[in-house]
């Protein structure tokens, strides 16, 4: 970047790390712009993912006198598995992103969407049955 | 609109600074995770310190590299080019999957 001022489009840019000539291979850089709003959007998952986290190691230490072993583990391990798969996932979709603006090809369905949705629902379910059934 | 502006890289939707806030934030929830996981120290015991000493790492990591991303991204903006951070992204979600099976581990063991 610092040496060649103005980076053949059809070669590559030769200054290009190995890590992204392997994991974001081909196209061409996108609008600068849309790369760092690529990133602002994973770190706002990452973000997520950490509540998540937090709540799983809050819910197994905080609720022990509310809920009965089994309950208030499997929720903690719900929480945690979700942030686990929110980290884990919001990865996956930067890259996918990243390469689908690369290519100039439209960008994936979010699959942390769901995946959010219905172990956030999953784990409510639990609390209700519980509430429901105490 | 470069005489203009006192911004280095004169964008005016200041990118540069929205994804360097936008790390800034992302420490802070590590910061208060790390508070959060030794508040709980009394109830999981020491293992809940590799939880602790996860979140805190990855928080300093950010910190110490705020000043040369910031640099990097307007420096690259000015030219039009920013080179995708690969490493830190998967460094991020690695400490945010590692949070979590020291977590499940913690938890199914306490």
């Amino acid at each position: 970047m610092t040496n060649s001022e103005q980076p053949t489009p059809a070669a590559g840019p030769p200054s290009r790390g190995r890590l992204a000539r392997r994991l974001l291979p081909g196209g061409e850089e996108p609008d600068p712009r849309f790369t760092l709003a690529n990133e602002r959007t994973f770190l706002a998952w990452i973000r997520t993912s950490l509540a998540m986290l937090a709540g799983g190691i809050a819910v197994e230490a905080f609720t022990s006198g509310l809920f009965l072993e089994p309950v208030r583990k499997g929720l903690a391990v719900i929480l945690l598995l979700l942030g686990m798969m929110l980290s884990g996932g919001a990865a996956v979709r930067w890259l996918r992103v990243e390469r689908s603006m690369r290519n100039k090809a439209p960008l994936p369905l979010p699959l942390l969407v769901p995946l959010l949705a219905g172990a956030g629902a999953l784990a409510a379910a639990v609390v209700v049955v519980f509430i429901l059934l105490r | 609109m470069a005489s203009r502006t006192p911004s280095p890289h004169g964008d005016p939707g200041l990118q540069p600074e929205r994804t360097t806030l936008a790390w800034g934030r992302t420490m802070l929830a590590l910061v208060t995770a790390s508070a959060f996981f030794l508040r709980w120290l009394p109830v999981y015991g020491l293992p809940i310190l590799m939880l602790f000493a996860v979140s805190a790492g990855a928080a300093l990591a950010i910190y110490l590299t705020q000043r040369s991303r910031y640099r990097a991204r307007a420096q690259g903006l000015a030219g039009e080019s920013v080179e995708a951070d690969i490493s830190a992204v998967l460094w991020t979600a690695f400490a945010g999957v590692a949070l979590g099976v020291l977590g499940v581990v913690v938890v199914l063991t306490s």
